[in-house]
């Protein structure tokens, strides 16, 4: 038998973190994006522990005011991206209103912390979008770049092919298989 | 962090090959650690010890004696504790049927050797970005699929 | 036309005889009638006869009373009166007679009626004299007034008498005259009658002799037939069976025996005996197939083993169809061939495919392996080559860098003959995987290959949809790119390439290029470009492997390219043509079959 999961991570996040915060019994208010607004000061022993025990949920406490920045601007992206009343926003104008900071700022301090720029990181999420959605919805390649912003198929299929070195359609085939086969086990 | 260092490994048993792959990420800025290993069996053996640091990477060359990458990638698939390395076929061919097969098997990259230095340079430092990308920005590693 | 049609039909036949039965029916029933007619008048006539000689008796039984009375009137002796009363009597006797002749006559009666009140009054008067002629004498007043009126009753007794045998003798002739009427008529109608039915048996007669003519034709040609069947199953080495598969009667023609080494009908024909001679080895089989085919009605071509009499082994081919005749019954009707001479043709043939196959498999696995690991030590070069120019490169002399250049060109131009060879030979290995895809995403993914080289030369490309088929998806892609390739690869120094890609749908049998043996359906698909072009002399030879038209110098390239392109197009049963003209552009042409299977 096959179970389809959808999840939201960000609801999966806030909840695991509510718990270990309440757990070390830390007051706090989570302002979203990323971010909590810790009411007391913790003491450094329980930091590190709850350090520790969110990094098993892959949930890292970013320490510096540029990586703090840079994980918004990623979320910024994110978000953008997956949702459609954004898709024709230009990125630059929205992460600089959303973000507070010329975009020329949030590109250079981007590229220092991730070795990669932010129009390849918007590439990038945009094709683990596409990807996503192929794998997991009944959308056609057609209504896929629709949604994405991509002026036709052929366009997405480039970026596609450009990004990961496959064609979509290969990308299809492979996961077909790959599923073919787990289910067999 | 005291790991602040990207952990490779490559398996093949041309000679050349490892040299030239570990003259590659020294002359790279990112700061890796790289074992290579002779054939399959060796690559086996270590990542079977349960104390083995895994690595991040696993580069396998396809043609090996005793035991050849699709073998070891049948057997890293097999094992739920490799689940984070991120696979890479490290060969000579680029033949369209090979190329799928491995990713259906579960590697996540495809690499044809490249036959310049630069762009073997290139490659290689792409593959650890993107697989860092992987790691820090949450992505689905299922669908991590990437030929250079 | 239809009115033979109508005189061939059985139905004719059949309506000729139920009219002709009708007819003679007819006859007898207008001769019987005619017969009891000529009974009837005689009878009429009898009767009529009959009436009058009453009515004469009667007459005469009144004068007899009137000569009685005037004789005693005269004489007054009584003897006269005994006549007188015995007339009376014999008046009421003959009287009565007269009245059952004419009771079916109405006019008569009437008639009657008159003659009964004129003979009672002319009694009355009679009598009514002869007793006043008692008292009186015959001379008194009184009685001659009544002799009188008696003479004039007995005149209306004539009268009436003589109109009642008038009128007889009027109804006879009446009845004469129609009985005559009726006799004339009659015969003629009888005969016409007669002959028309002598013309329609006649007909008849005529179309079923005819008909047994014919029959006798189809026996013969029948007989001729069964006889050239004979021949032909000797000479084709088959021998036809039926079944009739109600009765499970067999039926095996005569050289059915002879294939199995017997003179004709020299055992019973039954499934049990024949399969005596089956092959111990192919029994279950041959059983099962039997019962397959009694089950579904037709049996498809089956091949077995049998032992003939002289113990040779021989290939038996069986079909066999059922088959319902014109009673109703279901007949299997098949055919047994003596196949050996071919099953062994096709065994040997088999086994050199085999063997053929096995040395292309051995020579495509040598390709493959030679050209790939001919790729590792030449990639190494490079590499170590480069590795050098990047390293050396300042340390070097002028002519050692010229040679350093000259290492990399050659050693490039390897790289590219070894990369194709391994192209090609990967086209041509066994395994090939047809796949329902898309040719617009193939096409894509050709385009996006070449991503590179279109933007260098600000190449245009255009292609019309192209068709969704069931081909090998890597050979197909592989195809439109090493097309696309060949077209920016020869087009104009000066000139930005312009590639035009159009698909149609087409019959076979419609386009002059493909051979006309076949009747498929082809998309084809073509590739024009504004190219340097060649000499038409030269279409044919650019797909042979190895066939470069120009300097290596000129134009990078291996002359493996398009006969990759034909390979992979043979591949999927289809053809590939080139069409050029010098300086103008090329023209590539593809049938790619719809169906490849």
């Amino acid at each position: 038998m096959k179970i389809f999961i959808k999840f939201d991570f960000n609801t999966v996040c806030r909840k695991v973190l509510e718990e270990k915060l309440i757990k070390h019994n830390i007051k706090y208010r989570i302002l979203g994006f990323g971010e909590v607004d810790v009411l007391e000061r913790i003491p450094s022993s329980v930091l590190s522990a709850l350090t520790e025990e969110l990094k098993e949920y892959g949930i890292d406490i970013i320490e510096n005011q540029k990586s703090v920045l840079v994980q918004k601007i990623k979320d910024a992206i994110i978000e953008m991206i997956h949702s459609p009343e954004l898709v024709n926003v230009k990125s630059s104008v929205y992460l600089a209103e959303k973000l507070s900071h010329s975009y020329g700022y949030l590109s250079n301090l981007f590229s220092d912390i991730t070795y990669t720029s932010i129009e390849n990181y918007i590439i990038l999420q945009k094709i683990e979008y596409a990807k996503q959605l192929i794998v997991s919805s009944d959308l056609s390649l057609t209504e896929i770049a629709f949604q994405l912003n991509y002026s036709s198929v052929a366009h997405l299929s480039t970026q596609f092919k450009n990004v990961t070195g496959i064609t979509p359609s290969a990308f299809q085939r492979i996961i077909t298989k790959r599923r073919e086969i787990a289910t067999k086990k | 962090m005291d790991k602040d260092y990207i952990h490779i490994i490559l398996a093949d048993d041309d000679e050349d090959d490892r040299m030239l792959f570990t003259d590659a990420f020294e002359e790279m800025k990112i700061n890796t650690k790289v074992n290579t290993f002779n054939d399959g069996v060796e690559l086996m053996d270590y990542l079977n010890n349960p104390n083995a640091v895994l690595p991040n990477v696993l580069f396998l060359d396809l043609n090996m004696p005793k035991k050849n990458g699709i073998e070891c990638l049948n057997e890293i698939k097999k094992d739920d504790r490799f689940n984070d390395i991120a696979i890479a076929i490290f060969s000579t061919s680029s033949s369209e049927e090979h190329i799928e097969e491995t990713f259906v098997l579960g590697a996540n990259i495809y690499i044809k050797k490249p036959s310049d230095f630069t762009t073997l340079k290139k490659v290689l430092s792409d593959v650890v970005t993107i697989n860092w990308q992987y790691y820090t920005s949450g992505l689905n590693r299922d669908n991590f699929l990437l030929r250079l | 036309m239809k009115l033979s049609k109508i005189y061939k039909s059985a139905i004719f036949l059949k309506s000729i005889f139920v009219v002709s039965i009708f007819a003679i029916f007819f006859i007898s029933a207008v001769t019987f009638k005619h017969i009891s007619l000529l009974d009837n008048s005689s009878k009429w006539v009898n009767h009529s006869y009959d009436i009058n000689l009453e009515l004469e008796r009667l007459m005469s039984y009144i004068k007899d009373a009137e000569t009685g009375q005037r004789g005693f009137l005269i004489t007054k002796d009584s003897t006269f009166l005994v006549p007188y009363i015995q007339s009376k009597n014999k008046i009421n006797q003959s009287f009565a007679k007269v009245k059952k002749y004419t009771k079916d006559n109405p006019a008569q009666e009437n008639n009657l009626r008159k003659l009964e009140f004129y003979i009672s009054k002319r009694q009355n008067y009679l009598s009514l004299a002869l007793h006043l002629s008692l008292k009186k004498s015959i001379t008194d007043k009184e009685v001659k007034e009544k002799l009188v009126i008696g003479k004039q009753t007995m005149d209306s007794i004539r009268n009436q008498v003589d109109k009642m045998i008038l009128f007889e003798k009027k109804t006879l002739k009446g009845r004469e005259l129609y009985y005559k009427d009726t006799i004339k008529v009659t015969p003629i109608f009888v005969y016409i009658t007669l002959l028309i039915t002598l013309m329609l048996i006649s007909i008849s007669y005529i179309r079923i002799t005819r008909d047994l003519e014919k029959l006798q034709i189809s026996n013969n040609s029948l007989v001729v037939l069964n006889e050239s069947n004979n021949l032909a199953e000797i000479v084709g080495s088959f021998g036809s069976w039926q079944l009739n598969v109600d009765t499970k009667e067999y039926t095996f023609s005569d050289n059915s025996y002879r294939l199995l080494g017997y003179e004709p009908k020299a055992f019973f024909a039954s499934q049990e005996n024949f399969m005596k001679y089956i092959h111990p080895d192919d029994l279950s089989a041959f059983r099962d197939a039997s019962s397959k085919m009694i089950e579904n009605g037709t049996m498809s071509p089956f091949t077995y083993r049998v032992i003939r009499k002289d113990k040779k082994v021989r290939y038996f081919r069986t079909t066999a169809r059922i088959v319902t005749n014109k009673s109703g019954e279901e007949i299997l009707i098949g055919t047994t061939s003596d196949v050996t001479e071919e099953v062994l043709a096709s065994l040997s043939l088999e086994q050199q495919n085999i063997e053929l196959e096995a040395s292309n498999k051995e020579l495509v696995a040598f390709n493959y392996v030679a050209s790939h690991d001919l790729q590792e030590p030449l990639r190494k070069i490079q590499t170590f080559v480069s590795r050098l120019a990047d390293k050396e490169y300042d340390n070097l002399s002028e002519s050692g860098k010229e040679f350093m250049t000259r290492i990399n060109n050659s050693v490039e131009r390897m790289r590219i003959l070894i990369d194709d060879l391994l192209q090609y030979s990967r086209t041509t290995k066994i395994e090939k995987v047809f796949e329902s895809t898309d040719l617009n995403d193939l096409f894509e993914n050709a385009k996006s290959d070449l991503l590179q080289s279109i933007e260098e030369k600000n190449a245009v490309i255009k292609n019309e949809k192209l068709p969704t088929m069931t081909v090998i998806p890597f050979q197909i892609q592989q195809l439109f790119a090493n097309l696309i390739g060949n077209s920016l690869k020869y087009s104009k120094a000066d000139i930005a390439p312009k590639i035009k890609i159009s698909c149609k749908r087409v019959i076979a049998f419609e386009e002059e290029l493909i051979p006309k043996k076949t009747k498929d359906k082809f998309y084809k698909i073509t590739f024009t470009d504004n190219g340097i072009g060649f000499e038409q002399e030269y279409a044919e030879k650019i797909f042979i492997l190895f066939n470069r038209l120009h300097n290596k110098n000129e134009y990078v390239g291996t002359g493996i390219g398009l006969a990759i392109c034909k390979k992979i197009v043979e591949n999927h049963k289809g053809f590939i043509f080139a069409e050029g003209k010098p300086n103008v552009g090329a023209t590539f042409t593809i049938y790619l079959p719809e169906d490849n299977h």
